[in-house]
């Protein structure tokens, strides 16, 4: 019998899928759509993403186990399976392809600003292509280490209680909020990754707690995401926060320690990590999903083709704000899988049950 | 064949990787001390008003006394800095033009300070800011300094005890930040302030007398204008009005309070302000309650400090010092309408969003009435009796 994933590993997965380039930037959304103590929404939108992994619960416990993909076929007809596979995988590519580019733009921006931005991509593709045909377990225990590369720096927030000010967090909620619904959407994408424990079934074992690993790996995401919000919300102004385009870089280059300034390059260098784990997931993904698409095709060349067309179509958005624009509509689309996915998979369920006793 | 294909990627890399392409050679490398921003003298049929942007880069590598044409500067000790001068529309078209004056490629990640010349700084300096949050390789804490008179004048002189001007200013200003003499404003700080409406932006300011260069005060903006100047003996009440204080000295002559020829110094100055907001009547009542504690190291006068009742009544004198020059402070500032205490963040703690956006906060802030509550305690009086 094959290993089966720890709960550990599963929640820290969960962490590294979900924390991406994104936690660069929350802050300023927050207050760009949110308005003043924006921080605040985070937890509401942690329940929102709560409920839903609640969905994804429903569908592991009334499915026994089994994958989505057979959930899917035995009751689906083809015709109806394999346009959602095609769209799956294509979301799924997408996504992890220009979540890459965004955060390789943004790295280029700091760290090597005359470097191809392309060349820098390709070697990125390299490690997440080796990754990923290594198979999900390999990939868990290289975010666990991933994970402990990164976590630490959470520490580093503690060096500004100096300059935090509560009198900066105003008593004022929710005041000069712009676009909130599309605001709240593009926020709450960014706790988007833990859908993709759907595909996680047939690898976990089913007495250990593996959804409860799963509530906490989003628990994780949240507390890490308001206490960086908060901390940005006290140590500037809101209407400076505004105009931050990455808060989160401009705090770690305030920090100096007696013996090095200037620190923001190497942290950037090390959350590449957890955009590596956010692509190379997204990719495993599509490749699971293009596998049941053709079962008798080898993982590895998949996996090639797949990795080769993310890097080919990452080529065109070029401008950040054109990246930004992609990741918005592909961030709509993987909300739709989000929730889409599991509620037609219960209703699948339910129909295909029909009047079995619901465990 | 998966094995050849894996060592070809492997070869691959490794030639690539090292291979870099964004090099960064460090005798190559011209790292930007100091800038300074001034208004260029204007000349006839010029409709635009030109900025004066010069550069210090600190050069170690050559040997004292050659310089390029632009002036460069010798100091001693072997230590040689470059200086370059532009005259330009924007700072950051005056980066090209004071590039093709020197075989280095010009960095600012080592850019730690900014002298901004009086007559710009009147004019306002969000513009010049904005550059610098807005380039990446700038930390946020490149201090904002602000010079009475030209600010090129005093980065171009040499300095005879001081071998690198940029680096002298530097550091002077980073010694008296600790001792609250100067505030310490960084790129951070003043962004800050300009952003939020609760608070008016602070910064130091520095003065040429002869041989060397003095703290001149600390300069108080309204928005990004330089609007006045608090004179360096009154900088420390300013900075006990302003926030907790943990290092700081003061001087206080009691014949204000009438006790002439007497005078005390306390030393290791440590203060916590707390500042209390009462609505009154459509106008606001601020009590700013200031506890200072801090050892005399200096006396001269009639009383004993030893006797308990004698200290007690010294404090209670510095007390009534403190109070008259803070309140003085304010009612200047009141009168400039410029809020560099932030008072107005407290003030909008106490209000409801519409009521402080309805209010036109610098109209109000000239009208409200502030209150300083002093209370200093001598800690101890040094390790020798009269």
């Amino acid at each position: 019998m094959k290993e089966k994933l720890h709960p550990f590993h599963i929640s820290v997965l969960v962490f590294m899928i979900q924390a991406g380039v994104v936690v660069f930037f929350l802050p300023r959304m927050l207050a760009q759509y949110m308005g003043y103590n924006g921080w605040v929404a985070i937890p509401l939108f942690s329940v929102v993403a709560t409920f839903n992994i609640f969905l994804i619960s429903i569908v592991y416990r009334l499915g026994d186990g089994r994958s989505i993909f057979q959930i899917m076929e035995q009751s689906l007809s083809k015709l109806i399976v394999y346009p959602v596979y095609t769209y799956l995988i294509v979301v799924w590519t997408l996504l992890g392809c220009i979540a890459a580019k965004q955060y390789i733009i943004l790295f280029q921006v700091f760290v090597f600003p005359t470097t191809p931005i392309m060349y820098i991509k390709l070697l990125v593709d390299i490690i997440a292509f080796s990754l990923i045909i290594k198979g999900i377990y390999n990939i868990s225990k290289a975010a666990t280490v991933f994970f402990w590369m990164v976590i630490w720096t959470i520490l580093m927030l503690t060096f500004f209680i100096k300059g935090f000010e509560w009198v900066n967090l105003t008593p004022f909620f929710f005041k000069e909020s712009t676009n909130v619904v599309v605001g709240s959407i593009s926020i709450f994408s960014s706790f988007l990754g833990y859908e993709l424990v759907l595909l996680l079934f047939p690898y976990v074992d089913s007495k250990k707690g593996f959804m409860k690993a799963v509530y906490f790996g989003n628990f994780l995401t949240t507390i890490v995401y308001l206490s960086i919000s908060f901390v940005c919300f006290g140590f500037y102004s809101f209407k400076q926060l505004t105009k931050m385009k990455f808060p989160l870089v401009d705090l770690l280059a305030y920090i100096r320690l007696p013996f090095v300034e200037r620190v923001e390059n190497i942290f950037l260098a090390l959350y590449l990590v957890t955009s590596l784990m956010s692509i190379t997931m997204y990719i495993w993904a599509a490749t699971e999903t293009a596998k049941s698409l053709i079962p008798r095709a080898n993982k590895r060349w998949i996996t090639a083709i797949l990795v080769c067309c993310a890097f080919v179509v990452s080529w065109i958005p070029n401008m950040l704000s054109e990246v930004e624009l992609w990741l918005k509509y592909l961030g709509y689309m993987a909300l739709g899988i989000a929730f889409g996915l599991p509620l037609m998979l219960i209703a699948i369920l339910v129909i295909h049950n029909g009047g079995k006793k619901i465990a | 064949m998966l094995k050849v294909l894996r060592l070809f990627l492997t070869v691959a890399l490794l030639v690539t990787v090292t291979g870099c392409g964004d090099q960064r050679i460090l005798e190559r490398l011209g790292f930007i001390q100091t800038t300074s921003y001034d208004l260029a003298p204007r000349k006839e049929n010029e409709s635009e008003q030109k900025l004066m942007i010069s550069v210090t880069i600190p050069r170690p590598d050559s040997g004292s006394g050659s310089g390029s044409g632009s002036g460069s500067g010798s100091g001693t000790g072997g230590v040689n800095r470059e200086f370059l001068t532009a005259i330009s529309s924007t700072s950051k078209e005056s980066r090209i033009i004071l590039s093709r004056q020197t075989e280095l490629q010009l960095v600012s990640g080592q850019l730690r300070n900014t002298l901004f010349g009086l007559s710009l700084a009147k004019q306002g300096i969000w513009k010049h800011i904005d550059t610098l949050v807005r380039d990446p390789s700038i930390s946020p804490r490149v201090k904002i300094t602000v010079v009475n008179g030209n600010a090129h004048d005093l980065l171009t002189k040499n300095y005879p005890f001081h071998p690198r001007t940029g680096q002298y200013i530097d550091r002077m200003l980073e010694k008296e930040s600790l001792s609250q003499i100067v505030p310490k404003t960084s790129l951070y700080q003043f962004t800050k302030d300009y952003f939020d409406d609760g608070i008016d932006p602070i910064a130091p300011i520095i003065k040429e007398v002869g041989d060397s260069v003095k703290i001149d005060g600390i300069a108080l903006f309204r928005k990004d204008r330089y609007i006045m100047r608090i004179d360096p003996k009154q900088s420390i009440i300013f900075a006990l009005m302003r926030a907790d204080i943990t290092q700081g000295e003061i001087s206080v002559d009691l014949s204000g309070e009438n006790r002439n020829n007497e005078h005390v110094t306390l030393s290791s100055l440590v203060s916590h302000r707390s500042v209390k907001v009462t609505p009154r009547k459509g106008n606001f009542h601020v009590d700013i309650n200031i506890k200072v504690s801090g050892s005399v190291l200096e006396y001269i006068g009639v009383l004993d400090l030893e006797k308990n009742k004698d200290r007690s009544t010294i404090e209670k004198l510095v007390s009534q010092y403190i109070r008259t020059d803070a309140e003085q402070l304010i009612a200047n500032m009141q009168q400039n309408r410029i809020d560099s205490l932030g008072l107005g963040k407290n003030i909008r703690s106490t209000l409801s969003y519409a009521k402080w956006h309805k209010m036109n906060w610098p109209d109000t802030y000239r009208n409200i009435d502030v209150q300083c509550h002093v209370k200093v305690q001598i800690k101890d009086y040094g390790m020798f009796t009269k």
